[in-house]
C-alpha cells in the first residue's frame, strides 16, 4: 500500500500554499508538523479531494485518487480540523449516519460504533446531542467517525486539539495501535502528539517540506548541527521544530 | 444602554418586531373588511344560482364599505335626537324601506341605494334598541335582586348566589341614570375584539425575553455571570428593557389598531360619551367616558404586558438548558391557554381559568364580560381582582426575576429535563440507526430543520384555500341552458336530439297555451288572473326554450367537431370544470400554486445550506457516498417533498372536485369548451391525470432549483431568503401586481398550469414551452449540484472562507 504525492502544488492566486511537494507514504504513522499557515491543512484537503490541486499528482497504489474517486474514499478516514458536525444529532445517530455515508453495512456499523464510542470514552454520552458536547468531546466524535469502516488511509487534522492530557494520551495510544496495515497522516503543531507515535515526521514551512525523517534521527541530526549550543541529553523534538520552523 | 443596544441591534429581532407591527396592522384592517365593518349586510331576499344542475339559495348582501358610509350618514341624521325618538324614527324608516324593496317582488331602478339605506337603518336601529333598553336592563338587575332574594334557594344572604346577586346589584347601582348616546362605535368595538393584537404583543415580548438567552446560546453565560455588572445591574437593566418594550409595544400595536379603527370607522368621534354607549362595554360597572376608559385600558395593558413579560423571562431563566427552557415555556403557555379557552365557566376549577396568564394577555375580556367567581362563598369580581393584583404581582415578579437572574448558576449540574431528554434520545437513536441515507435526509429536513412545522402550516393553509368559485349566471336563459346541459349530459346520440325535441314540444305547447288564453281573455272567456298565470308560464317557457336552443346548438357543434376530429361527442356540464379550472377560478389556481411553491421553498431551502452551516461539507465529501450518492438522495428528497406538497395542495383540489361534483370521467376531454384545442383525444380522467402530473413536474423542477439556491448559501437564513425571493417575488409581481415583464420568471404559472392553456382553448404550446424552460433550468441546477459535489470548488476559499491553516496572505 502506497500513497504518493508527486510535485503536488496548490496556489491561491499569487500565494503558494503547497509548493512542489514530493512524499511517499507507506504503512505507518506520519506526523506532519508545521506552524499555522504552513500548508498542512491544504495538503489534507488535497488528499481528500476537497480542493482542486494546481499541479502534481496524488497516487494511491499507482492510480490517481481522482481517477479512483469513490474507491479511494471507501478506504479513507478523514477528521477535519474544524469541529463541524450536526449539533442536533446525538453521537450515536451521527456515527450511524456517517457509517451510511461510508457504505458500511448496518450490522458491522453497529459493532464498530459500539467499539469506537468505548475507545473514545463517549459511551455514557452517546445519546446526548452534539450541540451539548464540549470541544474535546466533539473532537473525539469526529475521530470516531474517521475510524469507522476500518479505513486504510487515515487523515487526522489536529486530532488532539482541545483534549485534556488524559484524553490526549488515551487517543494517542489508540492511534498508535492502529498503525498496522494503515497509512496514518497526523497533522498538528503540537509536537508531543507525534513525538512518541510517529514512524516518520515531516516538517513543513511555507508550503514546502523542510525536513523529514524518523523522530530520533531528526533529533540526532539537528543536535549535531547545533551541538555547541545545546546541553547534551536535553535535546527534544520541540527543539527540532524550533530549528526548522522557528523564525 | 449597551444591553438595550445589543438586544435591539440584532437584525433578526428588529426585523421580527417590524414584521409583527406591519402584520398586526394589515390583519386588523383585513379583519374589519372581512367582518363587513361590523355591519350585518345581508338582505332578507335570497338569490339563486345554478350549480351542477341544481338550484341553491344564497343570502344576498350589499357592499359593506358603501353600507358603512351610508350608516355614518344616518348616524349624523339621528345622533342629536333622544335615543327613544331616534329608535321610533329609524323603525319607521326601516319599515318603509323594507316594504319598498321587498314587497313588490320585482327589482326597480334605484334599489341599490335603497338597499344600502335599508342595511344602514337596520343596523342603526339595533344599536338604538340597545341604548334605549339599557336603562331597563339596569332596572332588571335591581329588580332581580329583590325578586331573587325572596326565593328560598337564593334567600340565604350568606350563600355565594345571594352574595353574588347583591354584589352585582350594588356594582351596577351606580350606573343608574347614566346617559347613553349614539355614535359610531366601530373603532372601539374592533379595538376591544381584535384578539390577534394580544398574541402579537405576547410574541414581541417573547422575542425580547428570548434575546436574554443569547449569552447562554453563545456559551458566554459564565463570562457574563462572572462580570461585575453581570448580575444585579444586568437584571435591573433587563427589567427596565421589558418595561420599555411593554410600553412601546402596547403603544405601537394598540395605537395602530386604534388609529386604523378611527380611520376606517369615520373618525375619533365623541369620546366624552358614557363608556356603556359602546355595546361591547355595556357590562362594565364603571362610571367613565369612552376616552377615559381607553386611557385607563392602555395603562392597564402596559402593566399587564410587563407582568406577562416578567413571567416569560422567569420561565426562560429558571432552567439552565436553553432548549428545554423554550420547550417548558411553550408547554406552560399551551397549558395556560387550554385552561383559559376550554375550561367551562361553571367548572369547579374555574379559578385556573381566570387566574391565568392569558387573563392578562386577553385583557379586553375583563372589560367586555362581567363575572364574579366563588371564593369560599364570597363573590369576587375577576376584573377587580386582576386589576388590583397587577401592580403587586409586577413588583413581586420583578423581585423574583432579579433574584433568579442573580442566583442562577451557569455551571449547575445536569437537570432533570436533561436526563429525560437523554432517555428520549436513546429511544429515537434506536429508530434512527435503522434509517438509511434517504431516511436520514428526511429526518434532517422534517425534524432537524423543522419541516414538520412547515408541513403542519401547509395543511392548515390548504384547509383554508378556496378551490371553487361560483360561476356568475348572466341571464335566465343561460341558467336554463346550464340546467338543460345537466339534464341531457352524456354521449350525444340521436336519442339526445329526440329528447330535446320532446322538451321543445312541451315548451311550445306552454307558449301556445298563452296565445290561446289571450284569445279567450279577449273574448271574455277567462279572467285576468288566469291569463296572468298563463303569461308567466309562457315567459318561463320562452326562457327555457332559448336555453334549450343554446344546448341544441352546442350539441350539434360537438357532433360536427367530433366527426371531424375523431372524438365521441358528449354533452358535458362544464360548471365543475369552470368552477375549479376555468377563467373565473384563476385567482384560486394561482393562490394554490403560490402556496405550493412557498411551502416547497421553505421545506427545501435549508437542505444544502444546512450542511455548509454545520461545517460538514468537507467531511461529507471525504466519504464514499458523500458526493454523487448524497446529491442523488437530496434530489429524491426534493421529489418526496414535492409529492408531499403536491398531495396536500392538489389532493385537496381533487377531493373538492370529486366530492362536490359528478365528473364525467370517461367523456372525451375535447368536448369541454376550455379544451377544444387540446392536442390529445383522451377522456377527461386522463386529461386530469396529465394536468396533475404536469403540476408535479413543475413543482419538482422548482424544488431542484431551490436545492441549487440552497447550495449557493452558507447559512439557513440566507438560503431561505434567497430561495423565497427567487421563486416567489416574480410570481407575486406578475400575479398580484400585473407586471407583465415578470411573466417569464413566474414559476407559479407552470405550477398552476391552467393559466397557460386557457387562453389557447387547451392548446399546450405555452405549457410545453414553460415545461421545457423549467426542465432546462432544473437540469442545469441538478448538473451544477453534481458538479459542485464532485469535489473541488475554489469558491470555498474566497475571502472570508479560507480554510484553517491557510494564512490567506
Amino acid at each position: 500500500m502506497k500513497l504518493e504525492l508527486l510535485d503536488l502544488t496548490k496556489r491561491y492566486g499569487n500565494f503558494t500554499a503547497l509548493d512542489h511537494v514530493n512524499i511517499t507514504f507507506t504503512e505507518g504513522i506520519y506526523g506532519i508538523l508545521g506552524a499555522n499557515g504552513a500548508g498542512k491543512s491544504t495538503m489534507m484537503n488535497l488528499l481528500t479531494d476537497n480542493i482542486p490541486r494546481t499541479e502534481g499528482q496524488i497516487l494511491f497504489d499507482g492510480t490517481d485518487i481522482l481517477k479512483l474517486g469513490r474507491d479511494f474514499r471507501r478506504v479513507l478516514g478523514y477528521m477535519p480540523q474544524q469541529q463541524g458536525c450536526y449539533e442536533q444529532m446525538t453521537a450515536q445517530t451521527f456515527l450511524s449516519y456517517m457509517a451510511d455515508l461510508k457504505a458500511i453495512p448496518k450490522k458491522q456499523a453497529r459493532e464498530e460504533i459500539e467499539r469506537l464510542l468505548e475507545v473514545t470514552n463517549l459511551s455514557d454520552a452517546r445519546h446526548k446531542k452534539l450541540g451539548g458536547y464540549s470541544g474535546g468531546m466533539k473532537q473525539r466524535v469526529l475521530l470516531a467517525q474517521a475510524l469507522l469502516g476500518d479505513p486504510k488511509v487515515v487523515i487526522l487534522d489536529e486530532p488532539t486539539a482541545g483534549l485534556d492530557p488524559k484524553e490526549r494520551i488515551r487517543i494517542r495510544s489508540f492511534i498508535s495501535s492502529l498503525s498496522r496495515g494503515r497509512i496514518i497522516l497526523l497533522a498538528t503543531h503540537i509536537v508531543s502528539d507525534i513525538e512518541s507515535i510517529s514512524d516518520q515526521i515531516f516538517m513543513m514551512k511555507k508550503g514546502r517540506v523542510v525536513g523529514m525523517d524518523r523522530p530520533d534521527r531528526l533529533i540526532e541530526r539537528v543536535a549535531q548541527e547545533v551541538r555547541e549550543s545545546v546541553v547534551p541529553g536535553h535535546f527534544s523534538l520541540e527543539d527540532v521544530y524550533l530549528y526548522y520552523l522557528g523564525e | 444602554m449597551r444591553e438595550l443596544g445589543r438586544i435591539f441591534s440584532r437584525r433578526r429581532l428588529a426585523l421580527g418586531l417590524i414584521l409583527i407591527l406591519l402584520l398586526n396592522g394589515f390583519l386588523f384592517a383585513r379583519e374589519q373588511v372581512k367582518n363587513d365593518y361590523g355591519l350585518d349586510v345581508s338582505l332578507p331576499a335570497g338569490g339563486t344560482i345554478i350549480l351542477n344542475g341544481e338550484y341553491s339559495v344564497t343570502q344576498e348582501t350589499v357592499d359593506a364599505g358603501s353600507a358603512y358610509r351610508r350608516y355614518l350618514q344616518w348616524i349624523r341624521r339621528v345622533r342629536d335626537m333622544p335615543a327613544a325618538d331616534a329608535e321610533a324614527y329609524l323603525a319607521g324608516q326601516e319599515e318603509a324601506l323594507s316594504s319598498a324593496l321587498f314587497d313588490s317582488g320585482e327589482p326597480a331602478e334605484g334599489d341599490g341605494e335603497a338597499r344600502l339605506d335599508y342595511v344602514a337603518v337596520r343596523n342603526l336601529l339595533a344599536q338604538t334598541e340597545y341604548l334605549t333598553g339599557y336603562g331597563q336592563w339596569l332596572e332588571n338587575i335591581q329588580r332581580n335582586k329583590e325578586n331573587l332574594l325572596t326565593f328560598s334557594i337564593f334567600s340565604d344572604p350568606k350563600s355565594f348566589s345571594g352574595r353574588n346577586i347583591l354584589k352585582t346589584a350594588e356594582e351596577f347601582e351606580k350606573l343608574r341614570g347614566v346617559e347613553l348616546t349614539l355614535g359610531a362605535d366601530g373603532a372601539v368595538e374592533s379595538f376591544m375584539s381584535f384578539r390577534l393584537t394580544d398574541y402579537f404583543l405576547l410574541l414581541a415580548l417573547l422575542l425580547v425575553a428570548l434575546s436574554f438567552l443569547e449569552e447562554r446560546k453563545a456559551g458566554l453565560w459564565s463570562v457574563v455571570h462572572a462580570a461585575p455588572n453581570g448580575r444585579l445591574r444586568l437584571a435591573i437593566r433587563r427589567t427596565l428593557i421589558l418595561l420599555g418594550t411593554s410600553v412601546v409595544g402596547v403603544l405601537l400595536l394598540c395605537g395602530t389598531d386604534l388609529a386604523l379603527g378611527f380611520s376606517l370607522y369615520g373618525g375619533v368621534g365623541d369620546l366624552d360619551r358614557a363608556v356603556q354607549s359602546v355595546e361591547a362595554l355595556g357590562r362594565l360597572p364603571m362610571l367613565t367616558t369612552v376616552g377615559g376608559f381607553l386611557i385607563r385600558f392602555l395603562l392597564l395593558r402596559v402593566a399587564a404586558a410587563f407582568l406577562v413579560s416578567l413571567l416569560l423571562w422567569l420561565m426562560l431563566t429558571a432552567i439552565n438548558n436553553v432548549k428545554y427552557t423554550v420547550i417548558v415555556a411553550a408547554g406552560v403557555l399551551a397549558v395556560e391557554y387550554s385552561l383559559y379557552t376550554f375550561l367551562p365557566v361553571q367548572s369547579a376549577f374555574n379559578i385556573l381559568k381566570y387566574f391565568n396568564l392569558f387573563t392578562y394577555i386577553s385583557l379586553s375580556d375583563l372589560y367586555t364580560n362581567y363575572l364574579n367567581i366563588d371564593i369560599f362563598t364570597y363573590p369576587l369580581g375577576i376584573r377587580s381582582i386582576s386589576q388590583l393584583a397587577l401592580v403587586p404581582l409586577c413588583l413581586l415578579l420583578t423581585a423574583i426575576c432579579v433574584y433568579v437572574h442573580c442566583r442562577k448558576k451557569p455551571a449547575a449540574g445536569r437537570d432533570l429535563l436533561g436526563r429525560v431528554a437523554y432517555r428520549l434520545n436513546s429511544v429515537t437513536d434506536r429508530l434512527l440507526r435503522r434509517l438509511h441515507l434517504m431516511g436520514m435526509e428526511l429526518h434532517k429536513t422534517l425534524w432537524i430543520q423543522k419541516g414538520v412545522v412547515i408541513a403542519a402550516l401547509l395543511v392548515y393553509v390548504v384547509l383554508g384555500l378556496n378551490y371553487t368559485v361560483s360561476i356568475p349566471i348572466m341571464s335566465s336563459a343561460e341558467q336554463a341552458a346550464r340546467q338543460y346541459t345537466a339534464q341531457f349530459a352524456g354521449e350525444i346520440t340521436e336519442g339526445t336530439f329526440d329528447r330535446m325535441d320532446a322538451e321543445q314540444a312541451e315548451l311550445d305547447a306552454v307558449i301556445a297555451a298563452r296565445d290561446q288564453a289571450q284569445a279567450d281573455f279577449d273574448n271574455g272567456l277567462i279572467e285576468y288572473p288566469l291569463l296572468d298565470k298563463y303569461s308567466r308560464e309562457a315567459a318561463a317557457a320562452q326562457t327555457k326554450s332559448e336555453g334549450l336552443s343554446t344546448v341544441r346548438a352546442r350539441a350539434q357543434e360537438l357532433r360536427r367537431r367530433g366527426a371531424a376530429e375523431g372524438f365521441t361527442p358528449w354533452l358535458v356540464d362544464e360548471t365543475p370544470f369552470e368552477s375549479v379550472y376555468g377563467a373565473y377560478a384563476q385567482a384560486n389556481q394561482q393562490r394554490a400554486a403560490l402556496v405550493a411553491v412557498l411551502a416547497l421553498t421553505l421545506l427545501l431551502a435549508g437542505s444544502m445550506a444546512y450542511e455548509r452551516q454545520s461545517g460538514m461539507t468537507y467531511l461529507l465529501r471525504s466519504t464514499a457516498r458523500g458526493r454523487g450518492a448524497l446529491i442523488l438522495r437530496k434530489l429524491l428528497l426534493a421529489a418526496a417533498m414535492t409529492t408531499l406538497v403536491w398531495a396536500a395542495v392538489y389532493g385537496m383540489e381533487v377531493y373538492t372536485l370529486l366530492s362536490e361534483f359528478d365528473i364525467p370521467a370517461s367523456a372525451p376531454a375535447k368536448n369541454l369548451s376550455m379544451l377544444t384545442e387540446f392536442p390529445l383525444n383522451c377522456p377527461v380522467a386522463l386529461w386530469l391525470a396529465l394536468l396533475y402530473a404536469y403540476r408535479w413536474l413543475s413543482l419538482f423542477c422548482c424544488a431542484v432549483m431551490v436545492l441549487f439556491l440552497s447550495d449557493c448559501a452558507r447559512r439557513l437564513e440566507a438560503a431561505t431568503v434567497a430561495a423565497s425571493a427567487a421563486m416567489l417575488i416574480p410570481s407575486v409581481l406578475y400575479a398580484y401586481m400585473d407586471i407583465g415583464v415578470f411573466r417569464p420568471l413566474s414559476v407559479v404559472l407552470p405550477v398552476a398550469a391552467m393559466p397557460l392553456c386557457l387562453d389557447a382553448k387547451g392548446a399546450v404550446t405555452g405549457a410545453a414551452l414553460a415545461a421545457a424552460a423549467l426542465l432546462a433550468a432544473a437540469s442545469a441546477a441538478a448538473a451544477c449540484l453534481f458538479a459542485r459535489a464532485g469535489g473541488t470548488q475554489a469558491r470555498d476559499f474566497l475571502p472570508g472562507k479560507a480554510p484553517q491553516g491557510f494564512s490567506g496572505k
